[in-house]
């Protein structure tokens, strides 16, 4: 009698063909949820296993080499240092690129990845940051502390990336933090001067750290698709 | 509705833990405990249970080795697991499709 008065007032009971129709439309969408975490997964999975010794050991050459160009030459002057070290990122930039690109041309895959734009999304805002207070500073006079700034981004822009890239990214760029923020502090305490050359901290940070990560990454690597 | 698609389904695989294991196998050609452990966000002990489950069914071999004098697990998809989850994830897309020309 009730299942007859409800039909009567013309709102739809939780009969069998609406049981059913719920049914279906749940079995879609569980199944469309699945297929998207699969996806997901395998983006996250199949990120830069690849050509992370050659990138990292890559950039830590051209930070070297401009820091020895840099002392060499005494580049010290405050444009002149900016325009230096944004010049060698960019080459560094281009020619990681070029490494991943050749990669995945190696291994017929496509080069701009769902994996490979998350990463790029991830390292964008703390490089693009660095990257427009580095013409700043640089323009008005303050590249003394540009050394510092740049290894800080560049340390969460690393920690970041790191959630996606294997190989302890995360604890390479925490290895920046750190020691950004303890420099900082000696500096702040005044136990060592602001105004040491910019280059010998660029060289350290930029240069030396990446060739001794990228030794790690070389002698830890296993097999060819080894970050 | 169809049914048959749906229970086609290979329950091993069907355990929202395992398929996240073997989805993030088929995309990687191996991959260590820790890595899958920390993607996943899974405790050693569910990892492991899981991983013994998907290596008696044949579809994950398990490899020990030692990194810088530690032990080293990695795992990786064996034909028979490609081969069951490509045709778990053709099943699921043949449930969408159904579905949707409803």
């Amino acid at each position: 009698m009730a299942k007859v008065s409800v039909i009567n007032t013309g709102k739809l009971p939780l009969d069998k063909c609406r049981f059913v129709m719920q049914s279906h439309y749940m079995q879609t969408n569980w199944a469309e949820e699945n297929l998207q975490t699969i996806r997901t997964l395998m983006e996250r999975s199949t990120l830069y296993r690849r050509a992370l010794a050659p990138i990292v050991i890559y950039a830590g050459v051209i930070g070297v080499l401009t820091a020895a160009a840099g002392l060499f030459f005494h580049f010290e002057r405050s444009q002149i240092f900016g325009l230096v070290w944004l010049s060698a990122a960019v080459v560094a930039v281009a020619g990681a690129f070029l490494i991943v690109r050749r990669q995945a041309l190696k291994d017929d895959e496509p080069f701009w990845s769902p994996p490979t734009r998350r990463v790029a999304q991830t390292l964008l805002p703390p490089l693009a940051a660095g990257l427009f207070l580095g013409i700043i500073f640089s323009l008005t006079g303050l590249a003394e502390i540009l050394p510092y700034l740049w290894a800080l981004f560049y340390g969460c822009a690393l920690h970041s990336a790191g959630f996606f890239i294997p190989r302890g990214l995360k604890w390479f760029g925490w290895i920046y933090i750190i020691l950004v923020s303890l420099a900082l502090g000696l500096v702040a305490f005044g136990y060592i001067k602001i105004n040491i050359s910019g280059h010998w901290l660029m060289g350290f940070f930029f240069g030396v750290l990446h060739l001794v990560y990228g030794a790690y990454l070389y002698l830890t690597e296993k097999g060819k698709n080894a970050a | 509705m169809n049914p048959e698609p749906f229970l086609q389904l290979d329950r091993v695989i069907h355990e929202k833990g395992r398929l996240a294991i073997m989805s993030m196998l088929a995309a990687a050609p191996e991959l260590s405990f820790t890595e899958l452990r920390d993607a996943l966000g899974m405790t050693d002990g569910n990892l492991t249970t899981h991983i013994k489950a998907l290596q008696q069914e044949g579809y994950v071999s398990v490899a020990k080795s030692y990194q810088n004098r530690r032990p080293l697990t990695t795992c990786t998809l064996t034909a028979a697991g490609r081969k069951a989850f490509t045709e778990y994830i053709d099943l699921l897309e043949k449930i969408v499709r159904q579905n949707k020309n409803k």
